[in-house]
């Protein structure tokens, strides 16, 4: 796809940033399944965190088929990396778009910075695809909340030091009983529950965290009270574009390394690449990773023209997601036995993959998204 | 207290270029393009001389087809206040850069200019010294260290079997070698602040200089392919095997 200088230049600087800074690191950081800190605060550095978020409050103040653009560069690098950006980005989203000017003073400075740790607070162990099973609530009390409920599988919870937590406030009014509250994790009553050991996206801190009467301020309330989950589920769409071109980098790191060791590879006196078998699977690597990178950034310029992106983000996600876990499946099979062993990057990469099908919605909930709007 | 920088826009490092089968040229025409290294280099060095009060303004200056924008944008989102195109088509030969870059220093008057050692496409390493002597300025080249004090730069120059330090009045011309710096990433902010510093295009002609080729290439091909390589069993068998290579050839093999 053509793209303009100041896109090129976005997509140069951060291919160059993922070069030289986290795809050496990925290895070691996925083995060790360690919070990449140094890395985050280099990302802070150059601009990384934030892109649409405007440069009155320090961020790039980009588009967001630049953001797609980020996401899939650094997810090249690693995609552990890739989901903080893409983490911090719908924080700093809810936030321009819902805060007060003092929640926005507050807390996106710190994010974007890497100062701050966050976390979005949707799951819970009865609420996953279905968010309406929702069933934390913050009462009103006095001047201000409190909070009481657990949340499952949050990403940088060990770790978080603000939630943007999704509780019910009206038990009778289903959706929209819901609403979002800031939480400083520091208060009383915030439990950080320990890392959990998962498949792939090993970096990435997942956990649980839970809310035991935590006493909240009236100004903990983001945006409306009752809009909860229109605010959360508003975010999602460029969610879904960050997870498609996430799964985008995944195939693109994949694709490299398999053209690379299917040129160095001798079997029966040839390259492999020289066998239509290995070329196949080369080709329908590259035109998926092509097919799935325009369809997120198709579904980033319709965001970025405010009309209706939801199927343009749902296709994209879900496609990316089953290309990725597909073709790097296949780059192990252009590897063989040793690209399942740890320490290869095509090993790492199926592991990687294989939650772009899950979470920001799964692949299944997007089909349900796609087929509800051709039926209506 | 102006610095110049020039910089050029060539095949990205990363690209594995090819000469063309008639052999007139390297086919480049698809090549993602990107801002000279050693061009970059100088870059920073000019935005860190800027940053520490030495200079007052840092000009980016390309010279070639109206796409040498987009590597200016880079210099101007690394740093450089306002860059300069002199806009063409033709060929453009390192004493034809260097005379324009001559012209641009007489309207400028910058106490430095920084370029690149080389260019990684044709390598001639000769626009920086062309240019100082056409202005008749010192020079320093392949630097790897450059100080400034009052009206003189220190100079620690990367020569063979190590690191000469010359002193050059200003202004003068000063090439950038690998070491000198690690150039700083475009962050986005910067770049999106790029867009609107100012970016002048000028002509050849309207500098009043010709262009015109000196140097006429004959024929360009592909270096040999290497041969294919001995296995050695261990370090005995590798210093053995040299040892053979090497009879009667006068060069020792250590340890004999």
């Amino acid at each position: 796809m053509f793209l303009s200088t100041e896109h090129q230049q976005v997509a140069d600087m951060t291919r160059r940033f993922a070069d030289e800074v986290i795809r050496p690191e990925a290895e070691r950081l996925d083995r060790e399944e360690v919070f990449a800190a140094e890395i985050y605060q280099e990302m802070a550095k150059n601009g990384l965190f934030g892109i649409m978020t405007p440069d009155t409050y320090g961020g790039a103040g980009l588009d967001c088929l630049a953001y797609s653009i980020v996401m899939e560069e650094l997810s090249r690098g690693y995609a552990s990396v890739a989901d903080q950006c893409g983490l911090v980005e719908l924080l700093t989203t809810l936030l321009c778009t819902y805060g007060t000017e003092q929640q926005r003073n507050e807390w996106i400075g710190p994010l974007i910075r890497a100062e701050k740790r966050g976390a979005y607070c949707i799951t819970e162990a009865g609420a996953g695809s279905d968010v309406s099973g929702v069933k934390t609530t913050a009462v009103r009390k006095g001047n201000g909340w409190v909070l009481n409920g657990s949340k499952l599988w949050i990403h940088n919870a060990p770790v978080s030091d603000v939630a943007f937590v999704l509780a019910r406030t009206n038990p009778e009014a289903g959706k929209r009983g819901m609403s979002i509250f800031i939480v400083d994790c520091n208060e009383s009553g915030v439990f950080r529950g320990p890392k959990e050991h998962k498949l792939g996206q090993r970096s990435s801190q997942i956990g649980e965290l839970s809310f035991t009467d935590v006493k909240l301020p009236e100004d903990a309330l983001l945006g409306t009270e009752g809009r909860g989950f229109h605010m959360m589920m508003s975010v999602l769409e460029k969610g879904r574009v960050g997870i498609g071109a996430l799964a985008v980098g995944i195939i693109q790191a994949a694709l490299e390394a398999s053209v690379e060791q299917a040129k160095l590879r001798q079997q029966f006196g040839h390259a492999i690449s020289e066998f239509q078998a290995i070329q196949f699977m080369l080709a329908d690597m590259a035109k998926d990773a092509e097919a799935a990178r325009l369809l997120v950034r198709s579904a980033a310029m319709k965001l970025d023209a405010g009309v209706d992106a939801a199927m343009a983000s749902s296709m994209a996600k879900c496609f990316a997601g089953d290309a990725a876990v597909l073709h790097t499946a296949n780059a192990i099979q252009i590897f063989g036995g040793s690209g399942y062993i740890r320490g290869y990057e095509v090993e790492r990469l199926f592991r990687d993959a294989k939650i772009t099908q899950i979470y920001e919605g799964t692949n299944q909930i997007q089909r349900v998204i796609i087929a509800r709007k051709l039926l209506q | 207290m102006k610095i110049i920088v020039a910089v050029k826009r060539v095949v990205d490092y990363n690209v594995k270029v090819h000469v063309k089968t008639d052999g007139s040229g390297v086919d480049i025409a698809n090549a993602k393009k990107s801002m000279n290294p050693f061009d970059e280099i100088a870059v920073e060095e000019a935005v860190r001389l800027k940053e520490s009060g030495l200079a007052s303004e840092v000009i980016a200056v390309s010279i070639g087809v109206a796409q040498c924008q987009d590597t200016l944008r880079t210099a101007l989102a690394m740093g450089a206040d306002r860059a300069i195109l002199v806009q063409t088509d033709a060929e453009v030969q390192p004493l034809a850069v260097a005379k324009l870059l001559k012209a641009l220093c007489e309207k400028e008057e910058p106490f430095i200019v920084l370029v690149g050692k080389q260019a990684i496409d044709d390598d001639s390493n000769q626009t920086g010294q062309m240019l100082a002597a056409l202005m008749n300025w010192p020079q320093a080249t392949f630097a790897s260290k450059v100080e400034i004090e009052d009206n003189t730069a220190r100079v620690s120059r990367e020569i063979d079997g190590g690191i000469e330090t010359v002193e050059i009045s200003l202004p003068a011309v000063i090439t950038a070698d690998l070491r000198l710096n690690q150039p700083r990433y475009a962050t986005l902010p910067n770049i999106m602040k790029a867009k609107k510093k100012p970016l002048e295009i000028v002509t050849p002609e309207s500098l009043g200089v010709d262009i015109s080729s000196r140097l006429k290439t004959l024929r360009v091909a592909e270096p040999p392919k290497r041969a294919t390589g001995v296995k050695v069993n261990d370090v005995a068998d590798l210093v053995a095997k040299l040892k053979e290579k090497l009879k009667g050839t006068g060069v020792m093999v250590w340890p004999v």
